[in-house]
Formats: structure tokens, sequence, C-alpha cells
């Protein structure tokens, strides 16, 4: 386990050096690498650790397990890119730890960064140490799984592309931990999420941040990115991620009367007709214009760090956040901008009865997102009762994101209802597939995933189609269909031979080379049409995902299919293995998930959104199968 | 049959002509009459277009085949023979005055619908007419002064067909003069001087805002019976506040119309707004006003034909201009650098501003204290990204700050830069400004951006330079903001507070920028609500009942506030009393209202329910064909079918 620990550590600061060069110049990675040795205490970039260390121990391995999984899958991802350019990074893989190989490799990560090819040559993994490797000693794992995680930094680095490893908390206390990159909206993190938990995928799940210090909690919207706002947290911030469900959330479009019509009364509030919800929605965000609620009423503000709270007729306005001031009127000119709200965010603020001798314990807050102190700049307001909060809270989100809210709502209201039919039609179709590290609930939960990860609505017609017809029956799934060979084949060849070549240093596995392509071909499966549609985001249930990546990567890995067939019994064990913890996401088609990125690309040529979840989900990519097998090993 | 005569008035034979006595039977029917008359006149003209008036009845003999004793006209008939397409003065949205021919003899909604498709406004039940101004009001005595654009000559079939000719509808594009009355329909209008604008009547109530109502005719009688007159005045405006399908492609006209509507209402504060609107909608104006005059320019130059290829190179030579050329050149991204005043206010201190090495790189600002320290640390590297920028200008007073207020997690900074002279301060200010937004110099519109700040400080300097000698180019801000802000602020107070909002929408195209006021303009909390003066049945004084597209609202005259609000999803039915003028209205749960209209007809009230009704039917079916008939069965009341 220390070795592992190291080896995560040394991973992060990798990254923490990666996330913090992002603005400077590439070159400058190099020297800090030698990766050898972990200085954790640097290590900041760890959202939702106390300190680094911290964060080591909280990791459980199954916490270890996931990220890699996240991990790969996005190295394979970015390898995709530069595949056909590189030659790299397998070679060192298997060598134990030369810390030489990696210099040479980062300066060929400075070259390649810029071109980013779109190319979804998934040349990806090539490097699998096969199964062969499988050898007993600990050791051995233990190196391998170091060389990977090297080979998997380096491969991170090459994207230029800003990754966070957040740890993410469950209600109930667990913990998640992910790795986000910066193009990722919270939309697909929380799909990413639902991949990993087994919950259902309500549209009322959120992804929250807290701020100890100011004992506040904010839902980000969906289409927000993530990493945006976890870059402002001070590096010595305990700011937390939650995961959970909140269900206030989308609720003015599940009640919009309740918004727009709350100066009637409660009963006729309560008895409003669908027809008539419909009717409120369509006019109030299908116009031109978005229509925020007409709120107005008398609030508590605390402001200029002051500490007395005042009472003000607050009215809610699309411009802005307005009072009215003593002895004038309500109309319009003579309202007072109290705050517009480009530059703001609201957030929900805990106990501040005790905290600011607050009037009462219902109070919200509007300040600037990277303030994360207290601060005269920071608005508190302070209503009568729950209620009032939540309607000028959602009041000032549909002023502040207009018809996006709607959108993310009608998005995610897709998605729950796509899951819940996706999830049974799983369960039947592959039960045993899920070689993903959940235990008992894992079938269901990646049924949920595939849905949930699809982040378009053409992504979900294409998923099911794509993840339906191809993963056909359940326990054929671990050698995975042998039918359309052909598609991968032919790139899987290229592929390698380009690899061959470049690795200078693939010593001991040459031999693993050699074998995939074969291997390739058979497990390469089946449909290729769907693998064009299938988008990045696909990350779901093992089984279509195989088939979807396939297809999609058609270029792709061999090595890949290599390394699924000979470990197949491996990815069953390893859920078993992990199966303590909940979190581990299956270690599976990283490579497929990438892939699906990769087309994408082609769109965008930064790296694939959704690659880390994904990476996570099904098959075992190279990389992945063999730390299991590692791992199983381990622990017999 | 017995003969006898019939009195015919025929216009064109001059005012003091006798009227024509024409022998006829009772069971002659009106074409008949139409015939005799012409033979007897003798006169060799294009009669398709007459038809006989019945003065007496005040209605129209239109159906040709109907016998005389079947309309019921009798030898005591004083009949006219009169054209049914007359021209009236047109009072446009935009405050121009038009004057082209209408129909006097359909009703009011088709006749609309003529002149929307002379003048190619798509949704013509939008619109509708109303009675001028009453005199005393001197909405402006002086129109008749004004230019008048004359499109009388424009044939009457004319479809609304989408030929274009010269980048407008084909039968425009047949004179200069046509050309001209295009432009003004199509081409946002300059804004007026302040003084001209504050002369004009502006409601300063609720109750004068339900005035207007009086004033909009009946759509289902035609504007002969509503007693118009040849060359009489009419306005017309957008009266129901729900606009479908607005295009840019399709509706130049309409778009145009609509932007000039929103804007004086905000202008002559027919609708309320907060002051941060208030300068949001004068920078827009400004940018729209700005982009309108610059498109002209291009066209009367080079025609509008080469509208398109002369954007596009100015556009390319802005982008050309920016920087692409030096990007190629080198990968570095440009940075901007230069000695520029610091200063950081703080508790306690007094410290003034400071001079430093500023360089400007990606979204930062890097200062250091001298230049010749530039390749040392800095003293403090700025990061700008999500940061507030706002500027602090006084062009009179040569003070060019911008002050930023840079996000950290204690708090905001606070820190002003202060620039030399102007051209240092466009720049710094430009990068400032795309900075916060995440842009770099590199960023194509960094150039417009700078030439946006120029052409502000500009305006604003001729401004406070001669506030007298007002040129064509100034445009004074005060004629951008309605006349309250006259008296709150000078122009070089306001100049400042409009430039803030002027760089939120500097980029935006012209089209854009309409579309953005008019969305502005309908979110306002007020937008779209008309205001009738009614009394509520058992009570006994007046209040006001606002009408929305999808509500009605009753507000207390005394406090100002909403009282009540019925949507119209939960009306059962609602008519009218004819005999007592009152609307009676029926809501779910047994829910009923009735009123009076104290000011306006009810039939006003009547015909706006419906019509919002009527309007709300649109969005569903897609067919382009207006259902008039059922437009008519729910804005009529009884007496109209």
């Amino acid at each position: 386990m220390d070795d592992i620990d190291a080896m995560f550590s040394d991973m992060l600061q990798e990254m923490d050096l990666l996330t913090q060069s992002l603005g400077t110049e590439a070159e400058s990675l190099p020297q800090h690498n030698p990766p050898s040795i972990p200085a954790p205490q640097e290590m900041n970039f760890s959202i939702g650790f106390a300190d680094f260390n911290a964060s080591l121990h909280d990791l459980e391995d199954n916490d270890l397990d996931a990220l890699m999984a996240d991990l790969v899958a996005d190295i394979s991802a970015t390898e995709e890119k530069f595949a056909t350019e590189r030659e790299v990074p397998k070679g060192t893989a298997p060598v134990p730890p030369p810390p030489v190989q990696p210099l040479s490799n980062y300066s060929l990560l400075t070259f390649t960064d810029t071109p980013k090819p779109t190319t979804s040559s998934t040349s990806i993994t090539a490097p699998p140490p096969p199964p062969s490797f499988k050898p007993s000693k600990e050791d051995l794992e233990e190196q391998m799984k170091a060389d990977k995680i090297k080979l998997a930094l380096e491969k991170l680095k090459e994207a230029k592309v800003k990754k966070l490893v957040v740890k993410v908390e469950l209600i109930d206390g667990s913990s998640k931990t992910l790795m986000v990159d910066e193009r990722q909206t919270v939309r697909d993190v929380m799909d990413n999420l639902f991949e990993k938990t087994h919950c259902d995928c309500n549209i009322d799940w959120c992804v929250c941040e807290t701020n100890p210090d100011l004992q506040t909690e904010r839902g980000f919207e969906d289409h927000e990115n993530l990493v945006d706002p976890l870059s402002t947290w001070t590096r010595d911030s305990e700011n937390k991620v939650l995961f959970k469900e909140r269900k206030h959330k989308y609720e003015v479009f599940r009640n919009p009367q309740i918004f727009y019509l709350w100066k009637k009364d409660k009963k006729s509030i309560m008895d409003m007709k669908e027809k008539d919800k419909e009717q409120l929605l369509e006019e109030n965000f299908c116009g031109p214009s978005v229509i925020v609620p007409d709120l107005e009423g008398v609030l508590f503000l605390k402001e200029d760090g002051k500490k007395s709270w005042k009472q003000r007729y607050f009215l809610l306005r699309a411009s802005g956040l307005y009072y009215s001031p003593k002895g004038k009127t309500k109309a319009s000119q003579d309202l007072v901008c109290l705050v517009q709200f480009d530059n703001v965010n609201v957030y929900l603020c805990k106990e501040y009865k005790n905290k600011y001798k607050a009037p009462t314990d219902h109070c919200f807050m509007l300040k600037h997102p990277q303030i994360q102190k207290e601060s005269q700049y920071i608005k508190y307001f302070c209503c009568d009762d729950g209620w009032i909060m939540t309607l000028w809270v959602t009041g000032i989100r549909i002023a502040k994101y207009g018809k996006q809210l709607y959108d993310n709502y009608k998005d995610a209201a897709k998605k729950a209802t796509a899951s819940t039919t996706w999830a049974t039609r799983i369960i039947q179709a592959s039960p045993s597939s899920s070689s993903s590290s959940t235990p008992s609930p894992t079938p269901k939960v990646k049924a949920t995933n595939g849905h949930a990860s699809q982040p378009s609505d053409e992504n979900k017609g294409h998923d099911k189609q794509a993840s339906f017809p191809p993963p056909p029956p359940s326990t054929d799934f671990l050698p995975p269909p042998p039918p359309a060979p052909m598609v991968p084949a032919p790139p899987s060849p290229a592929p390698i031979a380009t690899k061959s070549n470049k690795f200078p240093p693939p010593p001991q596995f040459p031999q693993s080379f050699l074998p995939p392509p074969p291997m390739d071909d058979l497990p390469l499966p089946p449909p290729p049409p769907e693998e064009l549609e299938l988008p990045p985001d696909f990350l779901p249930p093992p089984p279509p995902s195989f088939a979807s990546h396939r297809a999609e990567a058609l270029p792709p890995p061999p090595p890949d299919p290599v390394a699924f067939i000979p470990p197949p019994p491996p990815a069953p064990q390893n859920s078993v293995s992990v199966g303590g913890a909940p979190p581990p996401p299956p270690p599976p088609l990283p490579p497929a998930a990438v892939k699906p990125t990769g087309s994408v690309r082609k769109v965008a040529p930064p790296p694939p959104k959704r690659t880390t979840p994904q990476l996570a989900a099904p098959s075992g990519g190279d990389f992945m199968s063999e730390l299991m097998t590692a791992m199983q090993k381990k622990r017999p | 049959m017995a003969t006898w005569d019939l009195s015919v008035t025929v216009e064109d034979l001059g005012p003091d002509a006798p009227p024509l006595k024409v022998s006829v039977t009772s069971d002659l029917h009106i074409g008949g009459v139409f015939l005799k008359v012409v033979e007897k006149t003798q006169l060799k003209k294009d009669w398709s277009d007459h038809a006989l008036w019945w003065e007496q009845k005040q209605q129209w003999l239109l159906r040709t085949n109907w016998t005389l004793d079947k309309c019921g006209v009798h030898a005591d008939a004083r009949l006219i023979f009169t054209q049914q397409h007359k021209p009236v003065r047109l009072g446009l949205p935009n405050g121009a005055t038009l004057k082209m021919r209408a129909c006097f003899s359909s009703p009011v909604f088709r006749t609309v619908m003529g002149i929307c498709r002379i003048l190619n406004i798509r949704r013509p039940e939008e619109l509708s007419l109303l009675r001028p101004v009453e005199e005393k009001k001197k909405k402006k005595d002086k129109d008749s002064l004004e230019e008048v654009y004359d499109i009388t000559h424009l044939p009457l079939s004319t479809g609304s067909g989408q030929i274009l000719c010269n980048g407008m509808p084909a039968h425009f594009a047949e004179s200069p003069k046509t050309e001209d009355a295009y432009k003004m329909l199509s081409v946002s209008q300059p804004s007026p001087p302040p003084e001209a604008m504050a002369k004009i009547y502006r409601p300063a109530s609720v109750v004068d805002k339900t005035h207007i109502h009086s004033r909009w005719l009946d759509s289902s009688r035609s504007l002969m019976q509503q007693g118009m007159k040849e060359n009489d005045k009419l306005s017309m405006r957008f009266k129901y506040y729900t606009f479908h399908d607005v295009d840019p492609k399709y509706d130049a006209v309409r778009l145009t119309q609509l932007y000039e509507q929103a804007r004086w209402a905000i202008l002559l504060e027919d609708i309320d707004c907060t002051e941060e609107e208030m300068m949001l909608f004068g920078a827009l104006q400004y940018h729209i006003g700005k982009l309108s005059l610059s498109q002209d320019a291009v066209s009367s130059s080079q025609g509008m034909d080469d509208l398109e290829s002369a954007l596009k190179s100015l556009e390319v030579k802005m982008v050309g201009e920016s920087n692409s050329t030096d990007m190629l050149d080198n990968m570095t991204a440009p940075e901007l650098t230069d000695y520029l005043k610091i200063f950081r206010p703080k508790k306690l201190t007094l410290k003034g501003y400071k001079q430093f090495w500023c360089k400007f790189q990606n979204t930062s600002i890097c200062y250091y204290k001298s230049k010749e320290d530039r390749y040392g640390e800095p003293i403090q590297q700025l990061e700008l990204k999500g940061c507030e920028v706002a500027p602090e200008v006084n062009v009179a007073g040569q003070k060019f700050c911008i002050k930023l207020l840079i996000p950290a997690p204690e708090g905001m900074n606070e820190i002003y830069l202060r620039c030399e002279n102007e051209t240092q301060y466009s720049q710094w200010m430009a990068a400032c400004k795309l900075a916060s937004k995440g842009l770099t110099l590199l960023d194509s519109s960094y150039q417009s951006e700078v030439k946006n700040i120029q052409s502000f400080l500009t305006m604003q300097r001729s401004n406070s330079a001669a506030a007298s000698a007002q040129t064509d180019e100034s445009i004074n801000t005060h004629s951008l903001v309605s006349p309250r802000y006259h008296k709150k602020y000078k122009p070089k107070q306001l100049t400042p507070r409009i430039l803030e909002a002027y760089q939120n929408v500097a980029q935006l195209s012209l089209t854009s920028a309409m579309l953005k006021f008019l969305q502005i303009w309908q979110a306002l909390p007020d937008f779209g609500i008309s205001y009738f003066m009614v009394r509520f049945k058992g009570s006994r004084k007046d209040e006001v009942l606002g009408i929305a597209n999808n509500r009605l609202i009753r507000i207390d005259l005394g406090v100002g506030d909403v009282v009540k609000t019925w949507r119209y999803n939960n009306m059962r039915q609602w008519n009218v009393n004819w005999d007592i003028k009152q609307v009676a209205i029926e809501f779910d749960g047994n829910i009923n209202i009735a009123f009076s209209c104290v000011n306006a007809d009810c039939k006003v009230v009547h015909e706006y329910i419906g019509g919002y009704i009527f309007m709300s039917t649109r969005s569903r079916e897609q067919s382009d064909t207006l259902n008039e008939e059922l437009f008519h069965k729910l804005t009529g009341g009884h007496d109209a079918l």
C-alpha cells in the first residue's frame, strides 16, 4: 500500500504541476518531473482533501482504483491524440521506474502538445503489458502499477488540459474520487457520478460546493464548468464538493406556479393543473426573453462588512436586485440597484443566527465566486422562512441564468427518464458483464451511467441503439463478441507498428505488442455504425460500451482487446476485490471511452470531456485490466 | 316597377358639383347603379376602386349583386360615389409620417393588413390604427411641416412577395423617393434632440396611460364608418404585445418599427424602468444609432447591393488590422506595455497615484518599478479574468481612469489605473474589458473594442466642449435617456454611465442589438400591460384594469398596487352588455367580474382581451394565413357578426 500511496502522490504531484503549468510554457514541466519522489506537501490541487497527506490517507483502495481508471481513461484519450506521432510511453511503462525515460517523454510532450492532432487513430494503450505479465510477485505488480501510473502521468501532461482530482462526498459520508477536466460541465461530472454510485438518476441530484469558513453551500448549475469554480478555492481551503439531492434545484420547472404565482393563495397554487403549469413555463421561459418571477418583499440585509441586519423592501428584476429606499415608492425609477447578477453567485448560508446574529437561519448571500472568506463585498440576506428564501434564491438563479436553466432541466429530465428504462434493460442484458468494481449493484449503476453519461439528446438515441444491439448476452461479455474484427483490425496493426518502432526502450514487453494484433481482431466487436454517432459521453453499460468503443475506435487499440481476453476472469474478480468499496469505477474500457472522445475531438481538438468517467466504466483497458489483475493477485 | 331618382354625389366631379340624379328601380342591383353613375359623369377614368357610401346610414354599399331594395335604399338616400382607397397620413412607430393610400371601406383589421402588405410588415394582426392625438395635447402641430414620405402612387395590388431588388421589396425600388421611404421604414432613425423630446407628451401616471386607449379604432368597422376622412392623420402602432416569430431575415421593417416603438416607450416614460436599465437602453440606442448611420453611409455610396460586400471588406479590414498578421509573425501573444499610474485605495491612507511600468499580457497586468526592471519579478501581477472593469473618465478634466475590482479569496481588490490620454486609455481599457471575460489581446474583437471606446470618448468630448454647438455627428447623451434623467444628470455625468453599460453591448451587430433592446424591454415587469380606467361593478371608485397577453390585473389607483390578477387560462367566457356598456368575465371557480369603462369604449377592452386570445392561438398552428374570421369572432362582440 505504501507504494501505492507513493505512486499516487507522485501522480498527484504531476497533475499539480500540470495544472499549474497550464498558463506557462510546457517546457518547464520536465524539470519538475522526476516522478520518483513524491512531494506530497506541495500537492494542492486535490480538491476535497484538507492537505495532501490527508488525501492520501483518505484514499481507499477503491478510490485509488477508481481514480486510476479515470486516469487511465484520460491518458488513453490523450494518447490517442498523439498516437500517430508518438512512440513512447508504452515502452517506458513496462520498465520500472527509470527516471530518465520520463524526461525523454516530456520532451516529446512539449513537441507534441501543440499539434494536438485530433486523429482518432487509437493507438491507445498499445503498451498493454499483456496478461502474460501476471507474474505473481507482488513487487512486480507494484512496479507495474508504478510504471503505469507514470505512464499515465506522462500522457496526462501531453494534454494541456487542466484537470483536477476531486473528492466528492456523498451523503452517507463516503466519498468518490474522480478526475475532472476543465471542459467537463457539471452535467458531465454528474453523469460520471451516477455511474459510480447507485443512486437513481433523478433530476434533483446536484453537485454542490461548501465553504466551512462562510458556512455556505451552493449547488452548481448543470451547464457550469466544474474546474473553474474549484480553481478559485484557496490552497488551504477546507471547501468540499458534495453530491446530493436538492429538491429545490428544479422545483421551478415542476411547479412554476409556486414562483410565478406566489402571490396567489396556497390553495389555488396547490391545485394547479398540469396543463396550466406547462403554459406558465411556456409563457415565462419560451418567449423571446425569460420572465423573472416578480418577487418583492422585506428581507434583512447585511452588507459592507457591517454587523447589523437592516430591513429593506426588495424587488427582483431581470436586471438585478433592487430595493426601494425609505420614503420612496416602489416605482421603477425610484428603485436602487443593490447588485446585478453578472459577477455574483447565490449561496445558501447555514446557521447564521449563531454566526452573524441573523434574525433567522434562512439566509443566503450574493458574492463573487472567488471570494472565499468574510468580506465587505459579500451581501447577506435573511428571510423570514425557508420558503421565502427558496423563492428568492430560485428567482435570482432565473435572473442570472435565464433560459439556460430551463435547458438544463429539460436535459436532466430526459436523462432521468432514459436512465430508468435503461437500468432495467441493461440489468437483464448483462448482469455479470459489469466488471466494474462496484459490487452487487453494479449492473444497475452502470445502466444508469450509460444514460446519464450521455450528455446530448442525440447521444441518447445513439447510445441506445449502440449499446443494446451489440451487447449481446450477458455472460459473453468478457470475451468480447468476436464479430467485427475486421473493423479494428486494419487500424490496429498500423498503430502497433509505429509504436514498436518508436519505442526504444520497450524492453520487457515486446511480446505483448506482437500478440495484440491478432487478439484485437478477435475481440473487436461489432457495431460500426453506431460508433460514429456515439458521443464521447457514452460511458455506460459495459457491454454496450464495448461495442460502441470498438466501433468508434475502429482504429483502436489492438492492445486493449488483448488485455481483455486474457484477463476475462480478472475483471469480475476485480470487482470482487474492489467490491469492498463502492466507488471504484469499473476499470473497463478506458480506451474505448477515449476513442469516443477522440471522435468528438475531431470537432473540438482538445481532449474529450467525458473521458475520465467513461474510462472507468466498462471493459478493462489494458492498463486497467492489468492493474486489476495485479491487485487481485495481491489479495488472493 | 316604378322608377325613381337616386341622388348620388360623385366626388370626382369636384366639391361643388351638384349630386347626380340617377333614375333607378328598386330591383336594380348596386352594380347597375355604378354603371349608370359612371355613364352619367361622362368621365373617362378608372372607376374600379369606387364604391357607394351611404352617408346617413354610415355604411358602404359593397355588395354589387344586392338590389337597392335589399339594401334598404330609397329615394331619400344620399349616396356618395367615391374611392375606397384614400390617402392618409400615417404616423409610424418611429415618429415619421408616411402618406399612403389605405382602404376606407373594409374593416380596419383588413385595412391594416393592406397597409402592412405594402410596407412589408409581417404579422399585421399585431398592429392597429389610432386616431390622432387631439390638438390640445399638441402632440405636434408642426407635424404638417415635417417631412412626409409619400408613397401614395404605389399600386394597391402590391403583394408582399419577398422579391428583393436593391435589398428592398421590388415595389419600393422603383424611384429614389420610395427608396428613401423604405430606408426610413427599415433603418432606425437618429435620436431626437433632447429639447424636442422634452416637448413631446409624456404620460405622467397610470391614469394618463389609459388615455391612449380611447384612440384605438374599431377593428371590425371601416375607416369611413369611424369618421376618418381623406388625408386624415392616423397612427399605426403595435397594439398586442406578443410578437410572433420575429425573424430578422424577413422582418427588416417590422423589427425596426418594433424597436422604434419600444424605444419611444422608454424615452417617453410610457413604461418605467430603473436607472440601470435606462443606461443599458441608452447604450443600446447609441450603438444602434451608430451602426444604422454607418450602414446608411455605406449603402448610399455604393448602393444596397454592395452592402454585403462592403460590410465584409470592413470586417476583413478590422480583423486584419487587429493582428492576424502579427499573430503569424510571432506566435507570442501581443502585449501592451507602458507607464501607467496605479492607485490602490486603502483605509487610512491618502497615498495617491504612483507610476509603474505596466505590462499587459494574456489576461493579466504585471507592473514593475520601472521599464528597466521589466525582466525581473514584477511588483505584482493582477489577474483580470473575472474582474469587474469600470471606467472613471472625465474628458473635460482629462481624467482617464480604469477602475478594477479584482476578486480574491478575501474580497475584492480595488485598483485604479490612470492613463495619460484617450489613446492609451482606450487600448488599456479594451484590454481590461476583454481580459475580464477571459479573452486576450489576440482576440479579434480587440481593435473594434478600442475603436468603440474612442468613438464614445469623442462623443463625450464634443458634448462637454460645445454643448451649444451640437453637430450632427455628436449625439447628446441626453437624447438617449428619458427626460427624467435630463433633470437628474448632466450629460457629462451621464456619459460614463452609459459608457459603462455600452461596453457590454458594443460587440453586438445591428440586428442583435435591436433584438437585445427588445428583449430587455420585454423583460421589464410592466411590459405589455395596457391600462384602462374602469369601474368595477359594485365599486364606487375608478380603478385601473391592466390587460396583458396572459392576464388581467386590477390596480388600486390610491396605492398603485396590483390588487388582483386573473389569468386568461382560467377564463371561462367573457361578454359585453352593449346596452349598459359593461364587460362581464367569468373565471374558473365561479369567479365573476364585471366592469364598465370610464374613458375608453368597452369595445376596445373587449377587442384587447379577444385579441390576445386570438394571438395565443397562433403559436400552435403554423400556417401563415391569418384567420380573420376567428379574429372578428373573438374581438367583435355580438354586434359584429
